[in-house]
């Protein structure tokens, strides 16, 4: 089979027809700030400019030859812009340090913020500007905090949680309020010509909530997203690194066009690539996963072309025995640290390997 | 009420995520004269360890644990007052923390609530808590077991520099560090000379059990 470009192969993938090797796309968002300025730019410079933002995933899709691009910023822009305190270290993801929710009361004083201002704002210009750049070469995706994320970035998540099971009228009020943000969020992308948009629900995850907590205080307002993410013409795809996901629901029930998922082979019962494919859910949905986003920071070259070389092969087994074509992409399931001290020749190691063992044409 | 009433209470406050009735219990324990020792091992943490066995087993979830462990400390705040020093001489002192440059602490506070439900003495040390400092709160506090912990990857190197400082000190031969996280691996404990890395706290404190017999 002749060489596809990046849309093609995905374009294949999404449909489960035959391509040439399984689409890549290993999560390098903040660490691709190393790529401007001779590695010059800050984390804090790099996702407080909306220029900066983009113009790494440019840089990066030059050097990496990715087969998409997700503009993952970091998981405290809404929490930020809602007024929550946010800690930018010089060379650390930004997170949440001073939560805004210190009694039952302040969730009902939560209000949606100018998405045009703040850090939302920069991440829609942002946003705009990868489509911009990356548009006709790669099929391109916004990230973006699903409701009960945002809200436990917010609030704090321990507060959260218990106050979802003792006082849960005042979380939904909260909930709605950030559903109209993330609403808001949504239309904004929808004009900036990006493709997709990647959830982030990553609080349905059985080491967390069960069945009855996550469809209770996330699946009515992450399905009225997921529809409106479709409505306003872009692809819906879910990331969630979460352990132990609530795959039914996020795969099976919501229907993302993909979805990105992690793995701990440490951990009983979190479910492996061959596995997440043996159990059908690789069967209507792009399954992205996991080469251990740690070996990007700590591994070597050569293992982390082991690696890839083991899960390309784990995949293409799978999926031959399922009877699919191409419903994988070869991932990290987790953002590969945007540490200073992250191997870029590794990423290139993994490119490299998922080009020669991820081929589907000697399958 | 009998003893055995009140530590029921105690044990079913905690279950059944009664606060009120987790005060109202101990009070009634030292009301009653009995052992405060005995009231927090065979009511509060009987109690939260029925709560442990039921998230491992998928029966409940984190919001219930929390709810449950804010019971139990809320007992435990009105029991360990009351318990005479020369009692707790013999309890392994443990201490939870979340490394500098981190401020992400549910994974802590799982593993001090179930170290607690284990029988040990839990020192908090916090969140964001830089390595000399934690280094040397273990040493003044003769700190048995130091539980680090992590959610992101840029501050694992001071999980590293945490053991660094402990076996400048002479220190790290008088205490267990175990760590946890989600970017923590065995290899990378065994790289930084910890003893153990876990993701599920009942099984750090079965490891912690085994490794003190």
């Amino acid at each position: 089979m002749k060489e596809m470009t990046h849309i093609e192969r995905v374009t294949a993938s999404l449909n489960n027809e035959k391509v040439d090797r399984l689409p890549a796309y290993p999560i390098a968002c903040g660490v691709l700030r190393k790529l401007l300025k001779n590695g010059e730019i800050t984390y804090k410079e790099w996702c407080d400019n909306p220029e900066y933002f983009a113009k790494s995933f440019m840089l990066g899709q030059k050097k990496f030859g990715f087969d998409l691009a997700i503009g993952l910023m970091d998981l405290s822009v809404m929490a930020s812009d809602l007024g929550a305190g946010v800690r930018m270290d010089r060379e650390n993801t930004p997170f949440v340090d001073k939560p805004l929710v210190h009694c039952l009361e302040d969730y009902e004083k939560l209000e949606v913020p100018d998405i045009k201002k703040g850090r939302t704002g920069v991440l829609v210009e942002g946003t705009k500007l990868i489509a911009d750049y990356l548009n006709g070469e790669v099929v391109t995706s916004a990230f973006l905090e699903g409701p009960l994320l945002a809200l436990s970035q917010t609030a704090g998540a321990e507060r959260l949680f218990m106050d979802m099971f003792t006082e849960p009228a005042p979380v939904h009020k909260a909930m709605k309020v950030i559903t109209q943000y993330d609403s808001e969020i949504v239309s904004a992308f929808g004009e900036t010509g990006i493709e997709a948009i990647c959830w982030d629900y990553l609080w349905g995850n059985y080491a967390v909530l069960g069945d009855s907590e996550y469809a209770e205080f996330e699946v009515p307002y992450a399905t009225k997203l997921n529809k409106q993410t479709v409505d306003d013409g872009m692809t819906l795809t879910v990331h969630n690194c979460a352990d132990l996901p609530h795959l039914d629901v996020q795969v099976k029930q919501y229907k993302p066009a993909l979805y990105s998922m992690a793995y701990y082979p440490l951990i009983e019962e979190s479910p492996s690539a061959s596995k997440v494919i043996e159990d059908g859910y690789a069967d209507n949905c792009v399954i992205g996963g996991v080469v251990e986003p740690q070996l990007f920071m700590r591994g070597t070259v050569e293992e982390t072309r082991n690696a890839t070389k083991e899960l390309c092969q784990e995949v293409k087994t799978a999926l031959c025995k399922r009877g699919l074509n191409s419903t994988y992409c070869i991932s990290t399931g987790c953002e590969i640290p945007p540490d200073i001290n992250t191997k870029m020749e590794n990423i290139t190691a993994m490119m490299d390997a998922v080009k020669e063992y991820g081929r589907m044409d000697d399958v | 009420m009998s003893k055995e009433e009140i530590l029921k209470d105690l044990s079913d406050s905690v279950i059944n995520y009664k606060l009120d009735l987790a005060k109202s219990s101990a009070q009634a324990a030292l009301d009653a004269d009995i052992d405060p020792v005995l009231a927090i091992n065979e009511g509060l943490v009987k109690g939260m360890g029925v709560v442990g066995d039921n998230y491992e087993a998928r029966k409940v979830y984190l919001p219930q644990v929390l709810v449950s462990a804010n019971c139990m400390y809320a007992g435990l705040d009105i029991l360990i007052p009351a318990i005479p020093v020369e009692s707790m001489k013999n309890s392994k002192k443990c201490a939870t923390v979340v490394v500098e440059g981190d401020v992400h602490d549910i994974g802590k506070n799982i593993v001090k609530t179930m170290l607690t439900a284990g029988g040990y003495m839990v020192t908090d040390y916090g969140k964001d808590i830089p390595p000399e400092t934690i280094v040397e709160s273990a040493e003044k506090d003769g700190i048995e077991c130091i539980c680090l912990s992590t959610l992101m990857t840029p501050t694992m190197d001071n999980m590293k520099k945490t053991l660094d400082i402990l076996k400048e000190t002479g220190y790290r031969s008088k205490c267990f560090v175990t760590i946890g996280g989600p970017p923590t691996s065995p290899k990378f404990a065994e790289e930084i000379g910890a003893d153990h890395r876990d993701t599920n706290a009942q099984n750090c404190v079965r490891w912690l059990k085994e490794a003190w017999e």
